[in-house]
């Protein structure tokens, strides 16, 4: 085999070699290049390029005219000099991009950036695009001065600013980008946010039991700092938010009508089974029957023994109907009806809301009208006591006047003239008795109507009257209007709507973790096992049900475009590493199997006597086994290729594997023309002139064929 | 001129070759003769070591041509015209191509190559072929340019490897008379090996006889046709007196 080498082809066979490997990387790199460059220009088009932009701001799409208006406005007015363009719509959501001229790049102008388009019409949300940059998720508020305030202190680093809970960091070089994601990740790993979470409706002083918990801590898990960050903790929004909801919940659960059911004996109700009852429908249900849009159905929420309570989740009563008695019926989910289970009792709690507030309202119209009433009848009382008043004054000067009558009349008394006499005289006899009578009477009445308190009577009608004035003064009408409003607004929430949301809002609390109360402990300067705290917790705040979880104070996340760069660069170096394996096959059955045919042939009418071991240790196909390990493995170098998972010394492996191939089943790509070759061998040519003129011209075409159209003479 | 030394060949574990001792002398044709299978085409292709012998010894001139360096062997080679049954021509090249590639390659010049090249072809009567591909030639002329090939670079031992076998019948006249002529107008050394029984009688010096990878008789074709001692020969004689 050497000697067909030594024969002068060795030269041949190097510069194919040499050009197999040049030439293989080429293709290789340069189609994996292509494609790279046209999906990075596509992508470039999508999401810029890196470091022209700095946000891209999402916008509805009906908005993106007016929307581009103001960004223009906001770029002549705050941005001169920035860069600003439309880039693709999706899913009816316009893209804008934003790129800030290098000067205004600073820390105040970044960390304020979105507040800036906050007012863009139809704007969405914005998602900061800022190269070179490494964005840290959701940082923990209680640490986030403190941790941007350490970053900015790494070499490499612009600045850190805050964006939506957050933090993104520029950078001053994306070279260093890896080598500080490195050193943020350890500034990251100094911190750690303990959480003490207790189940719903565990009530806690959050501060004493953080104080209490930390105490614990740095006692028994000593060496670390530990801060109560409670006060700071995020995710309050969702918190709230499920408190509001099951407050929701509660509130609907309140309007619903209650439904209780009283099984019949031998009948079990379980939790979320379906019953139905009659209600408005003339049709009474029946075993086998199906259900009609007039029926009630009615979701089992609660079970104690042959009890059970529900709530409607299809259907009404009559909206004028207090409550209702009727037999309740299982169900098939196919809405045939099942056996019957026992009674259903269904007391419409708005009714009867309504039916209270109905007479609320005619109790203030009615007020009203009492109050005015009250008002006229005080000051009746008020005019018949001053009448009162005046007639006693009259009837005591009366009283004095017939006192002195009588006196007069009886001779009593001082001397009169003769006309008074007479007149005397006159009367006497006519009113002498009517007089004494009149007196007697007279000063009995008198006597009575003088122990009248009248002024006591009077300060009783001025508070009266003060009660009236200030019941008046009471915008009735106003209060009457909202209750009207309240009134009005009851019908509206029908059974089927509250069962359906409360269902709808139990649905969503159960895919969310309801917090109870829960305490956020920062620690600092180590890590603490959790396990290890929940043990100690929870035998110490005596809580078995207390749950510890353990989070990292924020996450760097792969900044997108680096990271479709990124990936477009690794799915280059794949391909190029796929087209380096494709090559170097390809270029192994058509140019270099000609070689190991013909190699084979040699071996095969040499004189030489080969054993067993030798035809199965053919120097032949070890031969093609170390080309393509060589071509490959080169190939695979030179075009920077990287498929995941296999190291160079495995590429080397499969191409040696490829080659090998190729050469056991050479004859079969590249057979030998043997009469051809023998002819060479017997006219005595070499086996260089026997391959360049005879083998490789008359072999398949490819980079050897090629190169040796510059040799061959005929 | 030409001497085989005891030379043994065995493909597997079947000999072909059983220890042959051959003296050709300068000159001198010599026709070797046997059943299929017995050995011929083997011992002509050892001795251009196309086929390498196991064991043994062939001698040109008294030099021994398996102790030859690959640079000797090319150059033994080009001394000797080997003539094949299959022709074995380039299939991509034209008839004058065929016949002078050779002796371009061996560094004479084109123009002379392809003079001695249309000489040879002229000799066997394929001057009106020169542009012509192998594969438009019938059988007897595709041999008739192999054998102008043989030719060409004026050979001092030619080898001819049953030029005839794969003929058509009707086509192996113009063969065999190509052969004849050349026998009788060169001085040539000739080994030729084939089974035209008649041709052999006509042109053969010396018959040798082979059975089983080893020589039974050799002699005069007068002598092995009339009264051959082999049973290979006895064969022979019958076939020629029927």
């Amino acid at each position: 085999m050497l000697s067909f080498f030594r024969d002068g082809f060795y030269k041949d066979f190097i510069v194919l070699l040499t050009l197999t490997i040049l030439l293989g990387t080429g293709f290789s790199a340069g189609i994996a290049w292509a494609l790279d460059a046209y999906f990075g220009d596509t992508l470039s088009d999508m999401i810029g390029e890196y470091g022209q932009y700095d946000i891209i701001l999402h916008i509805q799409e009906a908005s993106k005219e007016a929307a581009f208006r103001e960004l223009e406005r906001i770029r002549d007015q705050h941005f001169p000099g920035a860069r600003l363009s439309e880039t693709i719509t999706i899913a009816g959501q316009a893209n804008f991009f934003f790129g800030l001229p290098e000067e205004l790049r600073t820390k105040e102008v970044m960390a304020n950036l979105a507040a800036y388009f906050a007012a863009v019409p139809g704007l969405n949300s914005h998602t900061i695009i800022s190269d070179p940059s490494i964005l840290i998720r959701s940082v923990h508020g209680s640490v986030f001065d403190e941790l941007a305030a350490q970053i900015e202190q790494l070499p490499g680093v612009k600045f850190a600013f805050a964006d939506v809970g957050n933090m993104i960091v520029i950078l001053e070089d994306p070279a260093r980008s890896k080598e500080l994601e490195a050193e943020i990740r350890k500034l990251l790993a100094e911190y750690q946010l303990v959480e003490l979470r207790f189940p719903m409706g565990f009530e806690v002083d959050t501060a004493q039991v953080g104080e209490e918990a930390i105490r614990l801590l740095e006692k028994e898990l000593p060496g670390r700092k530990y801060r109560n960050v409670t006060a700071a903790q995020y995710g309050e929004d969702l918190d709230a938010f499920l408190k509001t909801l099951v407050e929701m919940r509660d509130f609907l659960l309140s309007y619903a009508s209650k439904v209780h059911i009283t099984a019949d004996p031998g009948v079990y109700l379980i939790v979320g089974e379906q019953i139905a009852i009659q209600a408005q429908s003339i049709r009474p249900l029946e075993e086998g029957g199906i259900l009609t849009d007039d029926n009630v159905v009615i979701e089992i929420t609660a079970v104690s023994g042959s009890e059970a309570e529900g709530m409607i989740i299809r259907g009404e009563i009559a909206p004028a109907m207090e409550s209702l008695e009727q037999t309740g019926f299982r169900i098939f989910s196919d809405g045939q009806i099942a056996k019957p289970i026992g009674q259903v009792v269904v007391e419409n709690e708005r009714y009867r809301l309504a039916y209270a507030i109905d007479e609320s309202l005619r109790l203030l119209e009615e007020l009203e009208v009492l109050s005015v009433q009250a008002n006229d009848a005080v000051q009746n009382a008020d005019a018949v006591l001053n009448t009162f008043q005046e007639a006693l004054l009259q009837l005591e000067v009366l009283q004095v006047q017939m006192r002195q009558l009588n006196e007069g009349i009886t001779g009593k008394g001082a001397s009169a003239s003769s006309e008074q006499l007479l007149v005397t005289l006159l009367v006497n006899g006519l009113f002498q008795s009517l007089a004494q009578a009149a007196v007697q009477a007279g000063e009995d009445s008198l006597g009575s109507l003088e122990n009248l308190d009248v002024a006591a009577m009077r300060a009783s009608l001025d508070q009266i009257s003060q009660q009236i004035a200030n019941v008046q003064s009471i915008d009735v009408q106003a209060i009457i209007n909202q209750i009207q409003y309240v009134r009005d607004t009851l019908p509206m929430l029908g059974d089927e709507e509250i069962g359906r949301s409360i269902r709808l809002i139990n649905t969503y609390i159960a895919g969310q973790v309801i917090p109870g109360e829960r305490i956020q402990i920062m620690v600092e300067d180590g890590q603490v096992d959790e396990e290890q705290v929940e043990k100690l917790l929870r035998s110490s705040l005596d809580n078995p049900y207390l749950n510890i979880y353990s989070t990292s104070v924020g996450v760097i996340n792969p900044d997108a475009r680096s990271e479709i760069f990124r990936l477009l660069t690794e799915v280059r170096a794949i391909i190029a590493g796929l087209l380096a394996i494709v090559f170097t096959g390809a270029i192994l059955i058509l140019d270099h199997a000609t070689v190991f045919s013909t190699l084979k042939y040699l071996r095969r009418v040499s004189r030489a006597r080969t054993s067993r071991w030798q035809r199965v240790l053919n120097p032949v196909l070890f031969l093609g086994a170390l080309l393509g390990a060589v071509v490959l493995a080169a190939v695979y170098r030179l075009s920077g290729a990287q498929i995941p998972y296999l190291s160079h010394g495995t590429i080397a492996l499969i191409g040696a594997a490829v080659g090998w191939l190729v050469a056991k089943f050479a004859e079969r790509f590249s057979p030998v023309n043997v009469k051809e070759f023998t002819a060479g061998q017997a006219l005595g040519l070499s086996n260089v002139q026997i391959m360049r003129e005879i083998v490789i011209p008359g072999s398949r075409p490819g980079l050897m064929n090629l190169l040796n159209r510059w040799k061959q003479q005929f | 001129m030409l001497e085989l030394k005891n030379i043994w060949k065995t493909y597997d574990t079947t000999p072909a070759l059983a220890g042959v001792d051959l003296k050709v002398r300068q000159g001198e044709t010599v026709v070797i003769m046997g059943p299929s299978g017995c050995g011929k085409s083997t011992l002509i292709r050892c001795i251009n070591r196309l086929t390498e012998p196991d064991m043994g010894d062939i001698l040109v001139n008294g030099d021994s041509v398996l102790g030859l360096s690959q640079a000797e062997l090319m150059a033994f080679r080009r001394k000797v015209g080997f003539v094949f049954q299959q022709f074995h021509l380039i299939g991509r090249l034209t008839v004058l191509e065929n016949v002078m590639f050779h002796l371009v390659l061996a560094g004479f010049d084109r123009g002379w190559a392809e003079a001695q090249a249309a000489a040879a072809l002229a000799k066997v009567g394929l001057s009106h072929v020169h542009e012509r591909k192998p594969d438009e030639l019938s059988g007897g002329q595709q041999q008739r340019v192999a054998i102008a090939r043989a030719l060409a670079a004026g050979p001092e031992l030619m080898l001819w490897d049953e030029p005839t076998a794969s003929l058509d019948p009707i086509l192996v006249g113009e063969v065999l008379e190509v052969m004849e002529d050349l026998v009788r107008t060169t001085q040539t050394t000739m080994v030729i090996v084939t089974h035209e029984v008649s041709f052999a009688l006509r042109v053969a010096h010396r018959i040798v006889l082979m059975d089983q990878g080893q020589i039974v008789e050799e002699g005069p074709p007068e002598v092995i046709f009339k009264a051959p001692v082999s049973e290979i020969g006895l064969k022979y004689k019958k076939l020629l007196v029927s």
